[in-house]
């Protein structure tokens, strides 16, 4: 069961590099392609991503996410961190808000922070009653600029 | 092709987007680009253990799916919000029984655009999303919105 003293908990700053080659493979998982020439064009070439109006490659929509399993000890940390029970666990909402790109050669710091926990339903009612978890997490690009916004909720049934 | 929001009405109805049947190779693809390791995704034994029959897919790797099918009618550089609810697992097809799995594993995304607006002085679009797979089962509702030229 999530600790509801873990409300407010900031993660420790991680940083990373946006990597065209990580993106391409993320591309092509979602893309369902066996092979990454297959992929949308500004997805693998800088000139077709330049031409689109774009600095570089550019992420795909749902990409933020890969900051968040990529940096730090990844789910395992968060699970750890807010007090989960990883067999119980659930996403049931996410939420972007893009305030400027994110391109290859960018290099994101994500700031995370524990924003609400409470339950959901009652404890008598067996399969409606959860514990909600909400995290925001910020990624702010090498010029110190806030890129996105992002809001995970996970319940653990 | 450019979108104009000129060109937009209230309730178009945005490109409908469609997937392959989705495999345990596609979930273990996208474990390792996204990160997202949780055993729920890849680890048969793991699934049934906690009460499943098989693995499931990453509600993520649906919401990519539906991020696709944003991206496939607009650039992704014009998203400004793009926000999910994750309504019900999704199977990935078993390969020696595909005809009868195939339809769990089919993601359709479908929307229509619901609100045209001025926002941050850009003009802006509010599209409602579903996903469901080819059995009519839910699996993420949600909406984005996008600033057109």
């Amino acid at each position: 069961m999530a600790d509801r003293s873990k409300l407010g908990l900031e993660f420790p700053l991680y940083s990373m590099p946006v990597e065209k080659i990580k993106i391409a493979e993320f591309i092509a998982a979602v893309e369902q392609k066996e092979d990454t020439r297959h992929i949308k064009d500004i997805y693998r070439d800088v000139d077709a991503a330049k031409k689109a109006g774009y600095e570089n490659i550019p992420m795909p929509p749902s990409f933020p996410t890969h900051f968040v399993f990529w940096t730090g000890g990844g789910l395992q940390e968060i699970v750890n961190a807010v007090g989960a029970d990883l067999s119980k666990l659930l996403h049931s909402d996410e939420e972007y808000e893009y305030y400027a790109p994110i391109c290859a050669g960018d290099v994101i710091t994500r700031k995370m922070k524990v924003v609400d926990m409470y339950e959901r339903g009652k404890k008598e009612r067996k399969g409606w009653y959860a514990q909600v978890t909400v995290l925001e997490t910020q990624l702010i690009n090498q010029r110190g600029e806030l890129v996105l916004k992002a809001r995970s909720t996970f319940v653990e049934r | 092709m450019v979108i104009k929001f000129d060109a937009i009405q209230i309730g178009d109805a945005i490109p409908a987007y469609t997937s392959a049947p989705i495999t345990r190779t596609h979930l273990v693809r996208y474990a390792g680009a996204s990160g997202d390791f949780n055993p729920l995704h890849h680890d048969e034994v793991f699934a049934r253990a906690i009460g499943l029959s098989t693995v499931i897919a990453h509600g993520m790797y649906i919401m990519g799916i539906a991020g696709e099918a944003v991206t496939s009618w607009i650039e992704n550089r014009c998203l400004r919000k793009f926000s999910v609810h994750f309504l019900s697992m999704t199977q990935p097809v078993n390969q020696d029984d595909f005809e009868n799995t195939k339809d769990r594993a089919i993601i359709t995304v479908t929307g229509k655009v619901v609100d045209k607006y001025e926002e941050n002085g850009e003009k802006r679009i509010r599209c409602e999303l579903v996903a469901k797979d080819a059995e009519g089962s839910r699996k993420l509702s949600g909406y984005f919105v996008a600033a057109l030229g």
